[in-house]
């Protein structure tokens, strides 16, 4: 696409393109950077569908938020591969008569990107420390424990401050916080309630724990995330997030349930 | 060459003659011998006692594996060295497949050459293998049930189709390319220890009917991560796949060794470390840090055998074991290894972009320090993958960091890929289109390992698909494809032939589009909520699973036209010329067909070999493809600038 | 013209070794035949008059009972469940299972399985005394319905099943006399669900392998429609 005045020399090899590249550059960059960025707003947290509790809200949100700042990231390297192929491409399947020009680098390019990228590896840092810190602030004092029991293949959950009440559907009060103690009486399970965003590993012979708050009245589910075994696909529980009212006339019928 | 027949007596013949009559069938012959009489002893004594059936098939496979090892002629060269008859400079000549034609490639050859075309089709087979078995996983997973077989075989097939593609992308670029160029790359005539190349290749083939053994006994339930004590629960199969990691852990390992001598030792003269191309660079840093990382791997799976042949409980916690050992030796290889994956991948592709864009490797020492920061935070961040396992969870904060750091050094070799790119004059073959469809997914695979390195992001997608689609992404669309650049820039050096490339072509793309719609599918899948290893899923993700299914049928018909494509120009494509790219590193300056000690005179180094339009250079002496003329006699030749300069006398090899 | 044959054998030669593949682990895999419960009469029930369903399986010490041949298959010292592991039932009914329980057994690790959960009127009879629940020392096995990933009518249904005493004689069949245990549940609309057994009475680590993990022992499916 070199622009020439005169007739091209059926001879020669056609000139390189010595415009800047910068202007077509951006200009990808900002189509790329445009699409990325509607995609990034409505796309992903719409796929994680609802959420039941602030920690899968603000897992969303981070979702949403790499995607966003990542956008004109990989729209930068994306878009000088597609100028390469547009402006600098030799055209025909023989060699190119002419070696490009020799450069070897050039360090304040180097420098800019290397802090750019290191920049951006501290912003992703300091967003998900904020983010853990404000998990773990939930733990509060009237939390509701729930024993959880992983087996092959099916969750039973227990109310140890509420009369040892035992079930094999996960009963929430909403806006309680809960502390979850896991546990396995066999393999490696992994406790994941998808719609609240939490997950730990069951363990036989540990406790591991993970508290979260729900705050949306409604029915979730419980999924295993480590393979276990046969019916792995199968170790699904259901949770009914209810009133608190729902919550203590459920856990008095259910009085006689203990484990 | 020089006849270097020596004036020694003849050696003993029989030692000779049974030396000579040792291939790949009497191997197969001495392993079914001596796995059918350690069987035999192992059943009439131990199949009554506690865990008699899987001390039984242990025992008997690992007969299977000595005897094979013994039948190809292992240990020919131990036993003479032990009985004072070292073998002769002709036997030497023999081993190596000289005048051999074709089966020497059925032999324990010690040619590097030869060695690294036994790899290129040991991976192909592979892919073949684990491929037919993806299919077969997406045919099930194509509606909500289970349609082909049931659960069990379903978890089977799972970890059967992720171990072979682990060993498969491990030996795809540092097998082939390592082996056959590498050497010549260096301008050596072969490895530093040819013997153990040969036993590193022949090592990975009999443990292959091992592995696929254990679809007859009960199969594998537990994935190819194998966590305890999963492992411990499972059948015979098991035990199979153990011993197959163990095999193939000492094979990585021995070629970790030797690639890593070869680089250090046996470079040519005025080959300085500076010098040395960026692919040496990349595939010793991958062998390197494999070294560290397979006995990690080997161990935890010996402590597994450990744990099902002689009741031990490593990993039983109601005996006082911890199955978070398991978690930390499994991770500390498995992160390790999935840069000793990529590695060698990205280092060819920074090896061929400069050929394919005329211009030097934009900043040589940016590209070393990037693959020295990520084999150096490699070993830091392996606790990422355990950050919901309730092990040190006040580690999480720390090892968030560090695998946030590994995107610096990456970006960095992503820049010099870029830069190298950058006002160049592209040609648009095979090789280098296959780039920028790595690039392209590279970049989506890499970015979305920042959302998982994030800890409560990931506590809500570990083990779910979304992790899936992120390894498809870098280990599949980055490393495979960059694997799958280096052979179509590799192949006419190695096969003699020139890759049919719009055949190539149409089949690599098909199965580039099929792999985004698949894995972009998954990545909804796993937002979603849908696990992983799972042979059956709720209605709400039959969609994402439909559209991934017939992604997995566009890659296979994709991927097999590319097969097709690359077996029919094997046999019988337009011969190659020496150097059809017009590439400046030194396997480009040897004749095609590569004689059998490459040079006949080793070359001198004078520059490094990316001096693209630098020295006044004037147009590229790539030579065109229809050359009737028969391949030039080897001598080094300046091509765009001298880089190497003939030595007049002969160097001794 | 070559490569149009080389690429066509690849692509074909690819797709037949995948089908072989695949159909051979298909055929390998368990059998598909379903025990059906038969329909007699109508019963009265807390939903409304419904078709009245009967099943009848058992579980055995040993596999010569069951799908897997009169020798036992490949593992005749592993216990199962027989007639058959895949049971279908009647949606909308009220099914009333009977099993006959010939094994010896021991203590449940979650004595939550120990009781009767998601049966008519939460109860099971046990030689014809009606409980909730079993001495947790004293299981053999449970039957234990449970949630399959679907859009569809959640089941749990939890039965434990008593042991046989270790000494107790065996009679003409080779088995000793069963403890018969009868339960009612009322299934709602159509679904896929499957069952296992939740007492470890398998083989290597925590009682889950060997049968406890194979279809057609301890594991099975449950299809309602």
């Amino acid at each position: 696409m070199a622009e020439t005045t005169t007739a091209p020399d059926p001879q020669a090899a056609p000139a390189p393109d010595e415009r800047s590249p910068v202007r077509s550059i951006l200009v990808i960059w900002a189509v790329m950077t445009v699409a990325l960025e509607l995609f990034a707003i409505f796309v992903p947290a719409r796929l994680m569908g609802v959420a039941a509790s602030k920690t899968m809200a603000d897992i969303k949100e981070s979702v949403t938020v790499f995607t966003v700042v990542a956008a004109p990231v990989v729209s930068v390297v994306w878009a000088i591969a597609l100028h390469s192929l547009l402006r600098w491409r030799h055209r025909g399947s023989g060699p190119p008569p002419q070696d490009g020009p020799p450069l070897r680098g050039n360090l304040p390019v180097q420098i800019t990107w290397v802090t750019v990228s290191s920049v951006l590896c501290l912003f992703l840092f300091i967003w998900g420390l904020v983010a853990m810190q404000t998990t773990s602030a939930q733990a509060a004092g009237n939390a509701l424990v729930v024993d959880v029991t992983g087996q092959q293949w099916l969750w039973t959950f227990s109310y140890p401050g509420e009369g040892g009440v035992t079930s094999d559907v996960l009963y929430l009060p909403v806006n309680r916080p809960v502390l979850f103690d896991v546990t396995s009486d066999d393999v490696v399970h992994s406790f994941w309630v998808v719609q609240m965003g939490v997950k730990v590993d069951a363990n036989p012979g540990e406790i591991t724990t993970v508290s979260v708050t729900p705050d949306r009245v409604g029915s979730y589910v419980v999924r295993c995330a480590e393979l276990c075994g046969l019916y792995h696909a199968y170790m699904v529980s259901q949770v009914q997030v209810v009133s608190n009212t729902a919550f203590q006339s459920w856990l008095h019928a259910n009085a006689g349930s203990r484990s | 060459m020089a006849d270097t027949m020596t004036a020694e007596p003849a050696a003993a013949p029989a030692h000779g003659g049974i030396m000579r009559r040792l291939n790949i069938l009497t191997g197969v012959a001495a392993g079914l011998v001596l796995g059918a009489v350690a069987w035999a002893i192992a059943y009439a004594t131990l199949r009554h006692s506690d865990f008699g059936s899987d001390r039984v098939i242990c025992i008997t496979m690992v007969g299977w594996l000595l005897g094979f090892m013994i039948g190809i002629g292992a240990f020919a060269g131990p036993v003479r060295w032990l009985l004072g008859q070292d073998l002769t400079e002709e036997e030497h000549q023999f081993l190596a497949g000289k005048d051999q034609g074709v089966s020497r490639y059925f032999r324990y050859t010690t040619d590097h050459k030869v060695v690294g075309i036994q790899y290129l089709v040991l991976s192909m087979v592979l892919f073949f293998v684990g491929g037919a078995l993806a299919m077969l996983i997406r045919t099930d997973l194509i509606t909500p049930g289970s349609h082909l077989f049931g659960l069990q075989t379903y978890n089977s097939v799972v970890g059967l189709h992720g171990i072979i593609m682990i060993a498969a992308t491990i030996i795809m670029v540092s097998g082939p390319f390592g082996n056959f160029i590498l050497p010549i790359m260096i301008g050596a005539r072969d490895m530093a220890f040819p013997r153990v190349n040969a036993l590193s290749f022949w090592l990975i083939v009999p443990a292959v009917p091992v592995l696929l053994s254990a679809t007859f006994l009960g199969g594998i339930p537990t994935g190819w991560s194998a966590y305890a004590p999963l492992a411990d629960q499972a059948p015979p199969g098991m035990d199979a796949f153990l011993l197959t990691i163990i095999g193939f852990s000492v094979s990585v390992a021995l070629s970790g060794m030797n690639i890593t001598t070869t680089a250090l030792t046996m470079r040519a003269r005025g080959l300085t470390l500076v010098r040395l191309p960026i692919f040496v660079w990349g595939t010793v840093a991958s062998v390197a840090l494999g070294l560290v990382a397979f006995p990690m791997f080997m161990s935890s799976q010996i402590l597994e055998g450990l744990d099902r042949t002689m009741g031990m409980s490593f990993y039983v916690a109601a005996n006082g074991g911890s199955v978070w050992l398991y978690q930390n030796l499994f991770w500390l290889m498995g992160h390790p290894e999935v840069y000793v994956i990529l590695l060698p991948a990205f280092a060819a592709v920074l090896e061929l972009t400069p050929v394919f864009c005329r211009k030097p490797l934009y900043s040589y020492t940016g590209a070393i320090i990037g693959m020295a920061g990520i084999v150096g935070l490699s070993l830091f961040v392996w606790a990422h993958h355990m950050y919901v396992s309730g092990f040190a969870p006040d580690l999480n904060g720390p090892f968030m960091l560090t695998t946030e750091m590994i995107s610096v050094p990456t970006g960095l070799l992503i820049l010099v890929l870029v830069g190298t790119v950058w006002r160049g004059r592209v040609w648009t073959r095979l090789p280098m289109m296959a780039v920028y469809a790595m690039i392209w997914n590279f970049i989506i695979g890499g970015v979305t390992g920042i959302y998982l390195s994030d800890v409560p992001v990931d506590e809500a997608m570990h083990g779910s698909l979304f992790v899936v689609a992120h390894f498809h992404y870098t280990l599949m669309g980055g490393a495979l494809t960059g694997a799958i650049a280096a052979l179509s820039y590799w192949f006419p050096k190695m096969t003699g032939r020139m890759l049919d490339e719009r055949w190539a072509s149409v089949g690599f793309w098909t199965a580039q589009v099929g792999f985004q719609v698949t894995f972009l599918a998954m990545f909804a899948a796993g937002l979603g909520g849908m696990p992983r290893r799972a042979g059956d899923y709720a209605p709400e993700f039959a969609t994402a699973n439909l559209v991934a299914t017939i992604g997995a049928y566009v890659i296979m018909v994709g991927m097999l036209i590319y097969l097709g494509a690359l077996i029919t120009s094997w046999v019988s494509g337009e011969p190659a010329p020496a150097n059809p790219w017009g590439g400046k590193t030194l396997e480009w300056q040897v004749p095609t067909p590569v004689p059998l000690e490459n040079f006949p005179v080793l070359p001198v180094v004078t520059r490094d070999f990316y001096g693209y339009g630098e020295n006044g250079s004037g147009p590229q002496k790539a030579e065109p493809e229809h050359e009737d003329e028969p391949p030039r006699r080897a001598e080094p030749q300046p091509v765009g600038g001298p880089a190497v300069q003939a030595v007049a006398e002969e160097v001794a090899p | 013209m070559r490569m149009w044959v080389g690429v066509a054998g690849a692509v074909v030669g690819g797709a037949v070794v995948a089908t072989l593949l695949g159909t051979s682990l298909s055929l390998a895999a368990s059998s598909p035949a379903q025990l059906r419960a038969s329909v007699h009469g109508v019963a009265q029930t807390p939903a409304g008059a419904l078709p009245h369903a009967f099943m009848t399986i058992s579980s055995y010490p040993d596999s010569l009972a069951g799908e897997h041949g009169a020798n036992g298959g490949a593992h005749p010292d592993w216990v199962s469940y027989g007639p058959d592991t895949n049971l279908e039932v009647p949606a909308h009914a009220l099914v009333t299972m009977t099993i006959d329980q010939y094994d010896t057994g021991g203590t449940i690790d979650n004595a939550y399985f120990a009781g009767v959960h998601g049966t008519l009127g939460g109860t099971e009879t046990v030689n014809g005394k009606t409980v909730t629940g079993i001495s947790a020392g004293n299981v053999a096995h449970t039957f234990t319905v449970h949630m399959f990933p679907a859009d569809q009518p959640e089941v749990f249904i939890s039965v434990p099943l008593p042991a046989v005493s270790d000494s107790a004689p065996n009679l003409a069949n080779g088995y000793p006399k069963p403890n018969v245990v009868t339960f009612s549940f009322i299934t709602a609309g159509p679904g896929r669900y499957v069952w296992n057994c939740e007492y470890p009475c398998g083989t290597q680590y925590a009682g889950f392998g060997g049968p406890m993990s194979t279809q057609g022992y301890m594991d099975g499916t449950l299809t309602v429609g």
